[in-house]
């Protein structure tokens, strides 16, 4: 049966990329308009708007299950999207929409379980010999066990404390010798801090790269690959830079990789699109971390690399259709490269940058694509993330692709925000992100400057504050300031206060 | 000149060296360091052409030993003197880092002590703009001495002339004392620094290497110690800077502060307030957004910005006259009161009433901030030091409840009860013993551990407390409250209030001094 309508349970960017796709396919849209945005620029994408901005309520519409069927309900849609974040990876709304019979554009619920539960995920990685970084699950009793596992999964190793936290009880361990008074220690520190001294012993991976592998598979039984994306630049696990491909992947490793990512999918009876995410360490090994059942915010990189449109893609698996094409007939091409612009103050930490955008301006060109869901004079609030835009450039390869890159966000131009630009150009400019080599651990080590900063910028910096010393100037000698009338005192005060002395 | 006599004519060499002594090479010393000389910061002080120097020419004190050497010159590395700041009397000293690296000798000494008394006779604001390498080691216990007497005249000038120190350069060991003393610290970013020991002897002590401003940069000193107030780039900026604090102070603590005539542009009656404060309790908001709208324009002077933000304290105007703004910022730890929070408004509420500048509240306090380290580190004696300076200030206080103000904190934050002379809530408030949560958690422990749905009915509770005890119309019946205000109005209201408190005067039990809970 064919899709008509969906209704897109999301907001921002995402609204506006699921609606783009629907129009492509003929199928009709709704959006919902919210108290918290009833402005907001998505809105406009959409066939029809179903307004609930006058009702206040705690929850947002976006994470609210019985509203959204109800509203499903009332516009007679066939299917919900729910793009990424708020209900995406909710096996519970997912078996809501299929009770209702509204297709709901994701995998089953019952993958949507198996791969959010993180022991159930690590069983079925077990089970089907998906390379785990290697660990206990259960505590181990004395440093004899503790040897047997550690050899067993070779150093380094990590000691936990199983029921810590914030770094205590936690020991690293490179070599053998080490381990016993390392166990000890770490007993020792988790039975004062947590009053528990059982620990548990996992593989420590030093300074991994983060690679996921994009997966299509449809009701048929049909699962595949789009290659990987490379997402190491990150700051606390938030991902800030994506590339397809990773340029640590050999032809034969992304085979493997890929086929494990596969297998882990079909482990599970996946259909639709999925990203499995994996730690690469230094030797080349990779570890299963977890599945993300969803479309990625970095699902553009796969797009620019394969010509697909995955959005597409999930709405026709979604309609019981085969994958058009096999693993052999998927090519990639080029390279490309997202940059996540976000309202934030680098130099803050990363911290959100509420305000308005007074103006942009934006770069444009055939090997440039903008997905956004914000015009000038929209503002950043903080009731939803600081993502004003992603810019995605392609190149025919790397190196193209770092160069066309610099030139676009020399063209992007934002006024009233600070966001995340001038970090990229440092960047781009860093020799370990240029030669390919960097890891998760790349703010933390390579970067000595958080944001870019040239000689005219300094210039121009102290043009500015002279001028505005200047200004002030200026103003404090128009400022009329009146001293007598301090001094003249009701006499009942004067007299009262000169006594109190 | 040639008709004017011999006498003149040797009045004029003087001059000549004198002017000499700070050419152009002492100039290029300074600016090859990125700092200003003495003399260009003293210009930059007064206003054109009002400075007058005083004791120009002395000359270093005769040293007895031959250990170290003093060099030939006047003035003994200090310009001391008196002009105009905005019209206004105000005397000033600037230590010169090129005569003796600034070093304070005795005559140094005696000739800040002498502009620090008079400054003290005159009921006029004083300046110093410290630039020294400390104490003159030739000179022994006779430098010692001269701080000293610069402590003691800043203990005694305290409370009565605003007293303002710009660190532009070293200061350390004792002479970081005198600062210390004064109402207000200024520093310059990246060329200014103090520090009790310097890197050196922590090196020798503890084997830790630091560099100066790591150890007591303006950085260091503006965020993280507390120690200094205000921090500019450069030192023109930190000027222009005490000259605009100059502007909110009166001279003494007898007269009020100056009044701006100024046809501002802030309306009376502003609708942007009433969307301030987010429907949701949780969710924060940048208090400063409602200083802006309540504040003449452009007239909100923030001090220690950058220090405990948990608490915002400022000077600004309500229609030309000069207030004191303390206000709890929801956005940095959801505006709990902690112990460098209660430290710094402390402080500040005591300048305030010191010098007659009435103060303004505004309150949005969920409470004091829970932790061992706080509790441990004296949150009860520290947080008892905003309650004491709240209680203790007789200039007129308002407060405004915008959110939150429960438990202790409510009372801290300058209640009824404690002498606040107008309390105003805006109908956002929840005014109450404790936060919703809190209160639920308390009085209905059995119930929830006894219900199938816990989550449900802890909701419904929290909501029936909001509706029924956390809302300002309890404590406004029962006249806790003055008014519940539309927050469109407020400005209108404390504009009216001021006025009408303008000739307040409470009398105090008579002693010796009170004792805050240091």
């Amino acid at each position: 049966m064919g899709i008509k309508s969906i209704l897109i349970a999301n907001r921002g960017e995402i609204a506006v990329r699921i609606a783009r796709t629907c129009k492509n396919m003929g199928i009709e849209t709704w959006g919902i308009k919210t108290s918290n945005e009833p402005r907001a620029h998505y809105l406009s994408h959409m066939d029809k708007v179903f307004d609930l901005s006058d009702e206040y309520s705690e929850i947002l519409v976006f994470l609210d299950v019985e509203k959204l069927m109800d509203i499903a309900a009332q516009t007679k849609v066939d299917a919900i999207h729910p793009g990424y974040g708020f209900l995406a990876e909710n096996a519970y709304f997912a078996q809501r929409c299929i009770n209702a019979g509204i297709k709901f554009i994701g995998p089953s619920p019952d993958a949507i379980h198996k791969m959010g539960n993180k022991t159930v995920a690590r069983q079925i990685a077990t089970q089907h010999e998906i390379p785990l970084a290697m660990g206990t699950t259960h505590s181990i009793r004395d440093a004899e066990e503790a040897k047997k596992v550690a050899d067993k999964i070779g150093y380094p190793v990590i000691i936990k404390a199983a029921s810590g936290g914030g770094g205590r009880g936690m020991r690293i361990i490179h070599k053998a010798e080490e381990l016993a008074q390392m166990f000890r220690l770490a007993t020792n520190e988790a039975e004062k801090a947590f009053n528990d001294p059982s620990v548990f012993i996992e593989k420590y991976i030093q300074n991994p790269k983060h690679i996921e592998f994009q997966i299509l598979a449809d009701s048929h039984g049909n699962t595949i690959h789009l290659g990987e994306r490379e997402c190491s630049i990150q700051r606390k696990h938030q991902k800030l830079l994506e590339e397809a491909p990773s340029p640590a992947l050999t032809p034969e490793l992304r085979k493997e990789m890929g086929d494990t990512a596969i297998r882990i999918a079909q482990a599970v009876k996946y259909e639709s699109a999925g990203t499995v995410e994996f730690l690469l360490d230094q030797s080349n090994n990779f570890f299963f971390m977890e599945m993300n059942t969803r479309i990625q915010v970095e699902h553009p990189v796969t797009e620019m690399i394969t010509g697909l449109d995955l959005i597409e893609q999930q709405i026709r698996i979604a309609q019981g259709e085969k994958l058009s094409l096999t693993q052999d007939q998927v090519q990639l091409k080029g390279w490309a490269i997202e940059y996540r612009i976000n309202a934030e103050d680098v130099q803050a930490g990363f911290s959100p940058y509420l305000g308005t955008i007074e103006k942009m301006s934006l770069p444009s060109g055939t090997n440039i694509r903008i997905d956004s869901g914000i015009v000038e004079g929209d503002s950043i609030s903080p009731n939803f993330d600081s993502m004003v835009a992603k810019l995605i450039v392609w190149g025919e390869d790397r190196q193209t692709a770092i160069k066309e890159s610099k030139k676009a966000l020399n063209k992007f131009w934002i006024k009233g925000l600070k966001t995340t630009i001038p970090f990229f150009r440092t960047v781009l400019e860093n020799e370990s992100f240029n030669c390919g080599t960097f890891t998760t651990s790349f703010i933390e080590k390579e970067l000595d400057l958080m944001h870019e900063s040239t000689d005219e910028e300094e210039i121009l910096a102290a043009w500015f504050a002279t001028l505005q010393y200047i200004n002030e100037r200026e103003k404090e000698a128009t400022d009329q300031v009146d001293f007598e009338q301090g001094k003249n005192i009701n006499p009942w005060v004067l007299n009262k206060r000169l006594k109190s002395f | 000149m040639d008709t004017n006599g011999k006498q003149f004519k040797k009045f004029l060499e003087r001059e000549d060296k004198k002017n000499k002594q700070y050419g152009i090479d002492n100039e290029k010393k300074q600016h090859s360091k990125g700092k200003l000389s003495a003399f260009e910061r003293i210009e930059l002080l007064f206003d054109k052409d009002t400075f007058e120097e005083i004791d120009a020419f002395v000359t270093p004190a005769t040293v007895t030993t031959s250990f170290g050497k003093t060099t030939e010159s006047f003035g003994d590395g200090v310009i001391v003197g008196y002009g105009k700041v905005a019209g206004r009397l105000v005397f000033a000293y600037a230590q010169d880092f090129t005569v003796m690296g600034g070093s304070l000798g005795t005559v140094h000494a005696q000739k800040i002590s002498k502009i620090q008394q008079m400054a003290l006779k005159m009921g006029a604001p004083i300046v110093g703009l410290i630039d020294s390498g400390g104490a003159r080691i030739q000179e022994g216990i006779a430098s010692l001495a001269g701080y000293a007497t610069i402590f003691n005249n800043n203990i005694m000038s305290s409370g009565v002339i605003p007293q303002i120190s710009v660190i532009m350069g070293p200061a350390a060991g004792g002479a970081v004392y005198s600062p210390a003393l004064t109402d207000f610290i200024f520093m310059t970013n990246k060329t200014s620094y103090m520090f009790v020991t310097g890197p050196n002897v922590v090196k020798e002590v503890l084997n830790e290497e630091v560099t100066n401003d790591e150890l007591g940069g303006a950085e260091i000193h503006t965020k993280k110690s507390g120690v200094a107030h205000m921090m500019y780039e450069d030192e023109e900026h930190t000027i222009q800077g005490v000259r605009k604090l100059l502007n909110y102070v009166p001279s003494n603590n007898i007269e009020n502060p100056p009044v701006f005539i100024n046809p501002n542009e802030t309306p009376d009656w502003n609708e942007k307030l009433r969307d301030v404060v987010p429907d949701d309790p949780n969710k924060p908001y940048d208090v400063k957004d409602v200083i802006y709208l309540l504040a003449d324009k452009d007239s909100f002077f923030e001090i220690s910005e950058n220090y405990a933000q948990n608490l915002v304290i400022g000077f600004a105007r309500l229609k030309g006259q000069t207030i004191g703004i303390v206000a709890n910022q929801p956005k940095v730890l959801a505006g709990t009161i902690d112990i460098n929070s209660s430290i710094k408004g402390a402080r500040f509420i005591r300048f305030c009433d010191s010098f007659n500048i009435p103060l303004l509240t505004l309150e949005d306090v969920p409470g004091f901030l829970p932790g061992v380290d706080q509790e441990h580190m004296g949150i009860i004696r520290n947080g008892a030091k905003m309650l004491y300076a709240y209680t203790e200030a007789t200039v007129p206080k308002i407060t405004v409840i915008l959110r939150k103000s429960y438990g202790g904190a409510y009372i801290v934050m300058n209640s009824k009860n404690i002498g606040g002379d107008f309390n105003f809530a805006w109908p956002t408030a929840e005014i109450a013993v404790m936060g919703p949560d809190g209160a639920v958690a308390v009085l209905y422990r059995r119930e929830l551990e006894a219900a199938e749905d816990p989550d449900t009915l802890k909701k419904e509770l929290v909501k029936t407390y909001r509706d029924q005890i956390a809302n300002p119309y309890i404590a406004d019946e029962k006249g806790y409250i003055d008014e519940v205000i539309d927050p469109a109005v407020t400005r209108k209201k404390l504009i009216t209030a001021f006025e009408a408190l303008q000739n307040k005067h409470v009398n105090r039990p008579s002693k010796k001094h009170g004792n805050i809970p240091l």
